[in-house]
């Protein structure tokens, strides 16, 4: 692909109890702040909440789904996660065109939950192919 | 581990991992990515390794369960294909402790026949025990 669109068709996805044991699975990730109701209920979230690499996921492939292999070869992110998702929450990734040399191009990009928040906050750079 | 002795430079992973087609799958099928390019190509989504990564060097120091992640840089430079055996390795970038929480970088690298194919910072907050 040349050139960059000025926004990113976004990816939205519903994360469930389910999606995080699965992950957990997939990942080796089993910390029990995101599997063991029990657990999590002594910690300030009150409830699981979703790994944090899980969510940053859906930033990824929203800019695979723009730039294909060119997101593989040449990608970069630079992300705050900053506020915890929960079971039961959908959530958006999004991002806007911040520049472009031709070269390579930045988006803002964000990850938000039904209510606006944002949970994930960041920039994502791609060497766009020749 | 106990998590005060770590030191920036300290190695906590130096591994090879073969990730499979039906590690990739497990993991696709969990994140919900549907983008073809993975099974058309016989690709592993970059996130994948640097989850692989990141769980292995999580693994490595015994993090404590409440440990939160709050930051995450990544650069991809090459696709990783299904059944290569990725160098997996992570060391300490920064340790410090402010106000009763620990805040632990670590550097994680997965490398592709010596060439790195995703490299990255994370960036963690590990609750320290009371008293």
């Amino acid at each position: 692909m040349s050139g960059a669109p000025a926004t990113l068709a976004p990816v939205e996805r519903r994360i469930t109890q389910e999606r995080l044991v699965e992950y957990a699975d997939a990942s080796g990730d089993h910390n029990p702040l995101h599997l063991d109701e029990e657990f999590a209920r002594g910690t300030p979230y009150g409830r699981t909440i979703a790994h944090g690499m899980l969510v940053l996921a859906l930033v990824s492939e929203l800019m695979t789904g723009s730039f294909r292999e060119a997101w593989l070869r040449g990608g970069r992110l630079k992300t705050r996660f900053r506020a915890p998702v929960f079971p039961g929450d959908t959530v958006r990734a999004t991002g806007t065109l911040k520049g472009s040399d031709g070269a390579t191009a930045t988006y803002d990009v964000a990850v938000t939950n039904e209510g606006g928040e944002n949970v994930i906050t960041g920039e994502a750079s791609v060497t766009l192919d020749a | 581990m106990d998590l005060s002795t770590l030191e920036p430079g300290d190695p906590l992973v130096d591994r090879d991992i073969v990730i499979t087609a039906s590690m990739a799958d497990a993991y696709t099928r969990a994140v919900g990515d549907e983008c073809a390019l993975y099974a058309e190509e016989g690709l592993v989504p970059p996130m994948a390794v640097a989850a692989l990564v990141m769980a292995e060097a999580m693994e490595a120091v015994s993090l404590p369960a409440g440990t939160v992640h709050t930051g995450q840089e990544l650069t991809f430079s090459r696709p990783v294909t299904v059944d290569s055996a990725v160098r997996c390795s992570a060391t300490v970038a920064a340790n410090s402790v402010r106000r009763g929480t620990r805040f632990l970088t670590l550097d994680l690298r997965g490398e592709l026949d010596g060439q790195p194919a995703v490299e990255g910072r994370a960036a963690l907050a590990v609750p320290e025990a009371d008293g």
